[in-house]
């Protein structure tokens, strides 16, 4: 009887494991709660959150017709997730630096590269660009744009290949980036660091 | 005796006969006769029936082809296909709003990364363009 249960509550910390190690690799980032309560004093927030079957259920019921939604279909067929949190507020100061500094600091691990990291003390726009790379090739992409009247955080989790970055510029307005830098800083921060 | 007398007594003897008669067909008349069988209860039951309080009288109409089981069992069969197919057109419509919205949501999310993606290629321009710029006047 006790070993029973023993039995069962093995197998229960074995799936809980899986489970959790699952979604650690499908999302592989926490958003700070005080990031996420900013949208009480935001202005307007874009929330948005897609997992894989999301991705691939939204992407049916995009147009073969129109060349914009063509090219998103062809975009998120290997995505795992798309997410997006983006507060834009009233005010200055509306988040503090350190909020900020704690989504970053989720990005300054093995296997993240930041490629873009950008600090502008004229018109205050900070902006970074992490990629991930497994095998050499990127698994994903992380933007973090700390503006002084807005905040916009997007993860982009799953193979993104050359040519599908390559179709997204011009379409989304997403600039074709040069990936050959992946590996490295393209643009030393004026004030951020690069691990 | 006269002849008044005698024709007296011969008129008494002719009305004794006639009263006879008459007397005979009252009574063969009126003599006792047994009912038939079943007479009281035939007339019993007739006037139990007219006691009784009148049954309402069925009228035809066209509600009654309902009674028969084919047509109950038919109504019942499209009943439950409009229901199954308003239940299904009603799923179809729902998950088309649902989807068109996730697309929406989706096509958004990627205009942000988009927009906030040229944003860094902007600044990055911007800076290449004054490290340059610095480096020239430098030289």
């Amino acid at each position: 009887m006790t070993r029973t249960i023993t039995r069962r509550k093995t197998m229960l910390w074995l799936a809980l494991l899986l489970a959790s190690s699952a979604l650690a690799h499908a999302q592989d980032f926490k958003i700070p709660p005080d990031v996420e309560k900013l949208s009480a004093k935001a202005k307007e927030t874009v929330e948005v959150t897609m997992d894989g079957p999301m991705l691939r259920w939204a992407s049916k019921f995009l147009s073969a017709d129109d060349p914009e939604e063509q090219k998103a279909a062809k975009l998120v067929a290997n995505l795992k997730g798309i997410y997006v949190r983006s507060f834009e507020f009233d005010k200055e100061g509306a988040y503090s630096a350190a909020e900020v500094e704690a989504l970053r600091s989720q990005f300054r691990s093995p296997g993240w590269s930041r490629v873009v990291g950008v600090r502008s003390e004229r018109d205050g726009d900070n902006v970074d660009v992490f990629f991930k790379l497994e095998n050499d090739k990127m698994a994903g992409i992380v933007v973090i744009s700390a503006e002084p009247k807005e905040l916009t955080f997007v993860n982009i989790v799953g193979p993104l290949e050359v040519d599908q970055l390559a179709d997204l510029g011009g379409e989304f307005g997403i600039p074709k980036l040069n990936t050959k830098a992946s590996s490295k800083p393209v643009v030393k921060a004026d004030k951020g660091e690069h691990k | 005796m006269t002849r008044m007398d005698n024709d007296m007594t011969r008129m008494d003897m002719d009305m004794n006969k006639d009263v006879k008669g008459m007397d005979d067909a009252l009574k063969n008349a009126l003599r006792r006769q047994e009912a038939p069988d079943g007479f009281a209860a035939r007339v019993l039951a007739r006037v139990a029936q007219q006691d009784s309080p009148q049954k309402p009288v069925h009228r035809d109409s066209w509600l009654t082809f309902l009674t028969q089981p084919i047509v109950r069992w038919a109504a019942l069969a499209a009943f439950a296909t409009a229901m199954i197919l308003g239940v299904h057109v009603y799923n179809v419509r729902r998950e088309r709003a649902e989807g068109e919205a996730a697309k929406q949501r989706l096509m958004l999310a990627l205009r942000v990364a988009g927009s906030k993606l040229q944003l860094a290629r902007a600044k990055v321009n911007e800076m290449n363009a004054n490290q340059t710029r610095n480096r020239q006047v430098k030289e």
